[in-house]
């Protein structure tokens, strides 16, 4: 893991130079304790060789605003299973614009379709429901990676 | 007839018999598998195993029961009797059906009263609560740390004017109400009381239900609000002023079903929350109360699935008979009642799919009669939709339909306990309940179950299932019909998904704030300000805070209120890293 000295956007390889990397928040906004799928999702990311930061519950839009910056991430992830999809996640999108930061958002959890195209259009980068094998969500990240490191 | 009355007239003689009958069937038994080596190489499988390792052998003979020690009298005794292996009634679905559950809530408390009403009408005999977040985090609707959940999974119900509301017309004393609320349990239950004597029931009559396990909270679920000292120490007034008051509400369900749910294996499940309520038990000792008080009255919230089916049933049936030991052997209670585990089976939304959703309906009919042949108290079935949103109401009555399909179709409530006796499924249930008395004695030794949480051992152990369930699901070692096995191109989707109006929330709040101008603020002061006297104090000096409690929530003091006071003096609970 010689990328973990490595912090922030620009850092896209690893020292090896084997393949590009990510740095990964991933939390829960709102008032849902529901944590197991995340941490199942952080650690299939983690074996996949990527860092993730764990954000952890009852996370406000703002908070996972400040960690992102802070913790120098290049893609936030957000679980939602509440169905407060709808306030908190478009609340980060614009949090992370406000500070300057473009970052890719990925929402996992339950959204109703309408939502999620809804939630697209507000500007996250992906959505994966339940049922999602750990693989996809492994091989968006590498592509993601691939096309970070251009 | 003869042939049973041979060892008692004769008994050297007829053990002897008996042997010679054993060995036998031992010389049998191996002749056969000599016999069928080529016939076994077709196996698909070169060993088949459950969730929790318990390997299946390929068929169970009276010699594996002899192997394992089983004792008729010992082991399973009697419906109705001790260890209560085979039910905790000696008649169980011959004299009643089980309770058919189903758990909801809407938004508002004039929507909920609808749903509610709708499904009394349907046959249900038990109204189940589900809150929204907000209302189990002790916040009210108009405060900022609901923003965005206000009604969203579940019902916004925070102040007596709600309940007057969402059960208008209810007959309250004829259906039981239960609730889904842990971290201000003791509220939601002062609500409940403070109702029931605003509409004339006597709480002598009122039947009621509250969750109230918060040690799971920590575990699993995450919805906690303070920390294990107080929150036991709540914990502890409802049950004894329950027990003193209250005698047909059941004041504590004990979760096992949430481990469940995140992916625990049945070991872990069943034996985290045993030691989760032997934790309970400890506390209400020390402050002084008999726990043959308080036992008759506490319920088990299970999982049922339709997965590894014997397996599940074996696993309930060892649950009865551990919880017989623990409480006879461990804590000595003397009361019958006190011994016996109350079981209210939820099916887990686990085992479900996304994928080809109107295959969950074969799913949850299945998970249904593993819980009706466990001899459980109460069923509650996951609806078809469960993985696209929020449950719509027509996919609650459906649920409502396939628990009727079970109790009354199928004669499966003919007799008790229908798979006692068994080879394979009582070898399960010894095997199971071995494994789980020795998760139970390593969280023993680990000084039990507050000290596992602060390490983040169950935490950990059922982290690691969730990892082991995902990694069998998609090598396809767990077969999910539709999603990694006969999956289709194309997929269909629920017709109608439930989706909460964003206007609730609005309503909400302005309800709640009419309420406030409405009511006397100046007695609501007083017993804000007494309740925050009085939690400052231990225990010893204050005596039960439930009177108080209900004063407070009959002068319309809200969840939120009162939290905020009880948050101020006893703080709130923060997860420690782990993981």
């Amino acid at each position: 893991m010689a990328w973990q000295a490595q912090r922030g956007r620009g850092r896209p390889v690893s020292s090896e130079g084997l393949r590009p990397s990510l740095r990964i928040l991933i939390g829960k906004p709102g008032l849902d304790g529901h944590d197991i799928g995340f941490k199942v999702v952080a650690a299939a990311l983690r074996d996949a060789g990527f860092e993730v930061v764990l954000g952890g519950i009852y996370l406000t839009p703002e908070e996972i605003v400040e960690m992102a910056v802070q913790e120098a991430v290049d893609v936030v992830g957000l679980n939602v299973m509440s169905g407060a999809h709808m306030t908190a996640v478009p609340e980060v999108i614009e949090g992370l614009r406000a500070r300057g930061l473009d970052l890719p958002v990925i929402v996992g959890g339950i959204i109703p379709p309408t939502d999620v195209a809804a939630l697209r259009e507000k500007g996250i980068a992906a959505y994966f429901g339940p049922g999602t094998p750990m693989k996809e969500i492994v091989a968006y990240m590498n592509k993601l990676a691939e096309r970070e490191a251009l | 007839m003869g042939q049973a009355a041979e060892p008692l007239t004769h008994p050297a003689n007829g053990r002897e018999k008996l042997i010679e009958r054993d060995e036998a069937l031992r010389d049998a038994a191996q002749a056969w598998e000599r016999r069928n080596q080529e016939a076994f190489r077709t196996e698909t499988k070169e060993k088949f195993v459950t969730d929790e390792g318990v390997e299946i052998k390929r068929v169970y003979t009276p010699l594996d029961l002899m192997e394992k020690g089983f004792d008729y009298q010992g082991d399973l005794g009697f419906p109705g009797g001790y260890p209560y292996t085979r039910a905790i009634t000696p008649t169980l679905y011959r004299s009643n059906l089980w309770r058919i559950s189903q758990y909801s809530g809407y938004a508002t408390p004039e929507e909920c009263n609808d749903l509610w009403k709708a499904q009394v009408q349907s046959g249900l005999n038990t109204i189940y609560i589900a809150y929204d977040l907000p209302t189990q985090l002790g916040y009210d609707p108009d405060y900022p740390e609901a923003e965005g959940e206000v009604g969203r999974v579940g019902a916004s119900l925070v102040s007596l004017r709600d309940w007057e509301i969402a059960f208008d017309g209810i007959d309250i004393e004829g259906v039981l109400v239960s609730q889904v609320i842990n971290a201000p349990a003791a509220i939601g239950i002062a609500l409940q009381l403070a109702y029931a004597r605003k509409r004339g029931v006597p709480w002598t009559k009122l039947k009621g239900i509250a969750q109230n396990d918060i040690l799971k909270e920590y575990i699993a679920r995450g919805n906690y609000i303070f920390p294990p000292e107080p929150a036991i120490r709540l914990l502890v007034d409802s049950l004894s002023f329950c027990a003193e008051n209250v005698p047909n509400y059941i004041p504590i369900t004990v979760s096992a079903y949430h481990f469940s749910e995140q992916g625990a294996d049945r070991v872990h499940e069943i034996a985290f929350a045993l030691a989760d309520a032997v934790t309970y038990l400890e506390a209400a000792k020390e402050r002084g109360v008999d726990l043959d008080l308080i036992l008759p009255q506490l319920m088990w919230l299970v999982s049922h699935e339709h997965c590894d089916f014997f397996s599940e049933i074996a696993k309930l049936r060892a649950m009865r008979k551990l919880w017989a030991r623990i409480t006879k052997e461990r804590f000595q209670v003397k009361k019958p009642e006190s011994m016996q585990c109350r079981l209210y089976s939820a099916q887990s939304g686990l085992s479900l799919t996304r994928e080809q959703y109107i295959n969950n309906i074969a799913r949850t009919g299945i998970s249904a009669l593993a819980a009706a042949l466990a001899g459980v108290q109460t069923i509650d079935l996951r609806t078809y939709d469960e993985h696209w949103g929020i449950p719509s109401k027509e996919a609650e009555l459906t649920n409502v339909r396939i628990q009727q399909v079970v109790g009354y179709e199928t004669g499966v409530t003919q007799t008790v306990d229908p798979l006692g006796g068994s080879y394979y499924v009582e070898s399960l249930t010894l095997e199971l309940e071995q494994r789980i008395a020795e998760e139970l004695r390593r969280v023993d030794e680990m000084g039990g179950m507050l000290h596992a949480i602060e390490v983040g051992y169950p935490q950990n152990k059922n982290f690691d299932d969730a990892c082991r369930f995902q990694r069998e699901l998609e090598a396809g070692e767990m077969v999910k019909v539709g999603f990694n096995r006969f999956r289709e191109k194309e997929d269909s989707r629920p017709v109608r998904v439930y989706r909460a109006d964003p206007k609730v929330e609005g309503q909400r709040k302005k309800a709640v704030q009419e309420m406030r101008r409405s009511r006397d603020n100046a007695r609501v002061e007083r017993a804000l300000a007494n309740l925050k006297d009085l939690a400052v104090k231990p225990p010893s000096e204050t005596g039960n805070l439930m009177p108080h409690l209900i004063e407070a929530v009959e002068a319309y003091t809200t969840i939120g209120e009162i939290c905020t006071v009880l948050r101020g003096v006893w703080g709130e609970f923060k997860e420690p890293a782990v993981v």
